[in-house]
């Protein structure tokens, strides 16, 4: 990584620490912030919230892993989770993930090789009545057919990409 | 008080783990993640009893229920004896490849396993001891990693631990020998980092790294006099003590 970016993400994460009291318990909520702005949680971020909060690395990185919403991976620009609950498997949703899956040549988990999608299943969205659903970066869609993928990636230049 | 455990009356003090009395009283209580030095685990569950309080029965792990009140303790109804059974079918699934649980299951009398997808090679049964063992020397070098079906056991980024001092407690604790620990010529090799022993100036037996060494005198702050292993620690503390009693009656004459 370059020395620009990792001096950027020092000085981003140090901000976020000083809205933060000195404290192992905000140490979830620290971690969500660097999540958010960067997608993945890099590793020159854990570094300093490791000393910062004199929590033992091992620690920060069992709980880096152990939440779906965190991850030390680069994610895409557009995070693609199809709902794999009960409602949305028993309404085709593997179906759905497999078209994704044909489309991208990515798998659950994993992110498109120009860093636009990644895809993640996720076990309930809480929204069964519209079963099954995909959200991509927080935007629903509901009753989705394998039809309906190619538009949806469409939107947000899944097309494109792949044609240049 | 006292408790009744499989008809025996045995003393305890409140707040005793049942499985402590049970032990102390000669009733044996199948136990894996059950360590002295780390008491109250209570994660493989190979432990449960029943237990009759007021004639109201539940089911307990007994390595981690402390004892309140007077009751009565089974620990091998059938009833138990069924659901160890289950349990240790699914521990034996989790670790196939560990002796322990490779003899265990033989005395279980455990069918070849064919409902679950196993992994031929494991051995932990994530009970979590390793963890906390390096935790309590406070070395902090492993910790849990993911979950579901993928947890494990390592380090941070599965890299080499910097914090590791290769004291070697998280492979002592562990009950089914899921750790990698090697001793060849004055060299320990755990979790991929390889350290000098130092030779204990009694009988010359390697037994502590230096990293240890460093560790127990700089940040814990305790002196160590000598370069003794356990057993000569205790022999020439035992030697002091006689010597001193042989003062003492020397003068007393
Ligand atoms: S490595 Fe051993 S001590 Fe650690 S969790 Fe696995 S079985 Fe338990
Ligand atoms: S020994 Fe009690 S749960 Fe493992």
């Amino acid at each position: 990584m370059s020395s620009g970016k990792t001096q950027e993400i020092f000085s981003y994460t140090s901000s976020i620490l000083k809205e933060y009291p000195r404290e192992q318990r905000f140490l979830l909520a620290i971690l969500q912030d660097i999540q958010k702005q960067y997608n993945y949680l890099p590793r020159e971020a854990l570094t300093i919230i490791h000393e910062y909060l004199d929590i033992p690395m091992s620690k920060l990185y069992s709980m880096a892993t152990f939440y779906k919403a965190l991850s030390l991976k680069p994610k895409g620009k557009y995070v693609i989770k199809v709902c794999d609950g009960t409602a949305c498997h028993i309404r085709g949703s593997s179906l759905i993930i497999d078209e994704i899956q044909k489309l991208l040549n990515i798998s659950p988990g994993d992110t498109t090789e120009d860093g636009l999608f990644s895809l993640e299943t996720v076990n309930c969205l809480g929204s069964c009545a519209l079963a099954p659903v995909m959200v991509v970066n927080g935007k629903y869609f509901g009753k989705v057919t394998p039809k309906m993928v190619k538009k949806i990636i469409d939107e947000f230049g899944g097309q494109n990409s792949e044609d240049i | 008080m006292n408790i009744v455990i499989d008809g025996k009356e045995c003393r305890a003090e409140h707040g005793e783990y049942i499985l402590d009395v049970a032990e102390r009283n000669g009733i044996h209580i199948p136990a894996l993640c059950h360590s002295e030095a780390l008491p109250g685990q209570g994660n493989c569950r190979m432990c449960i009893v029943e237990i009759i309080d007021n004639s109201r029965r539940k089911i307990v792990t007994s390595c981690s229920y402390p004892i309140t009140k007077e009751i009565e303790v089974v620990t091998c109804s059938e009833k138990i004896k069924k659901m160890r059974k289950t349990i240790m079918r699914l521990i034996s699934a989790r670790a196939p490849s560990s002796d322990l649980i490779k003899q265990l299951s033989e005395e279980y009398d455990l069918p070849p396993e064919t409902k679950f997808k196993i992994d031929k090679e494991e051995k932990c049964i994530l009970c979590g001891l390793c963890v906390r063992a390096c935790g309590e020397v406070g070395a902090h070098a492993i910790s849990t990693v993911n979950r579901g079906t993928i947890k494990k056991v390592s380090t941070p980024f599965e890299e080499t631990p910097p914090e590791c001092i290769g004291c070697g407690a998280c492979a002592y604790v562990c009950p089914t020998g899921a750790i990698e620990i090697e001793e060849h010529q004055g060299k320990r090799t755990i979790w991929n980092k390889t350290f000098e022993l130092f030779k204990c100036t009694g009988c010359g037996d390697y037994f502590m790294t230096q990293e240890q060494y460093e560790y127990i005198k700089n940040k814990k702050g305790i002196a160590i006099d000598g370069l003794l292993c356990d057993k000569c620690r205790k022999k020439s503390t035992g030697e002091k003590l006689k010597e001193a009693l042989c003062n003492v009656v020397i003068k007393g004459k």
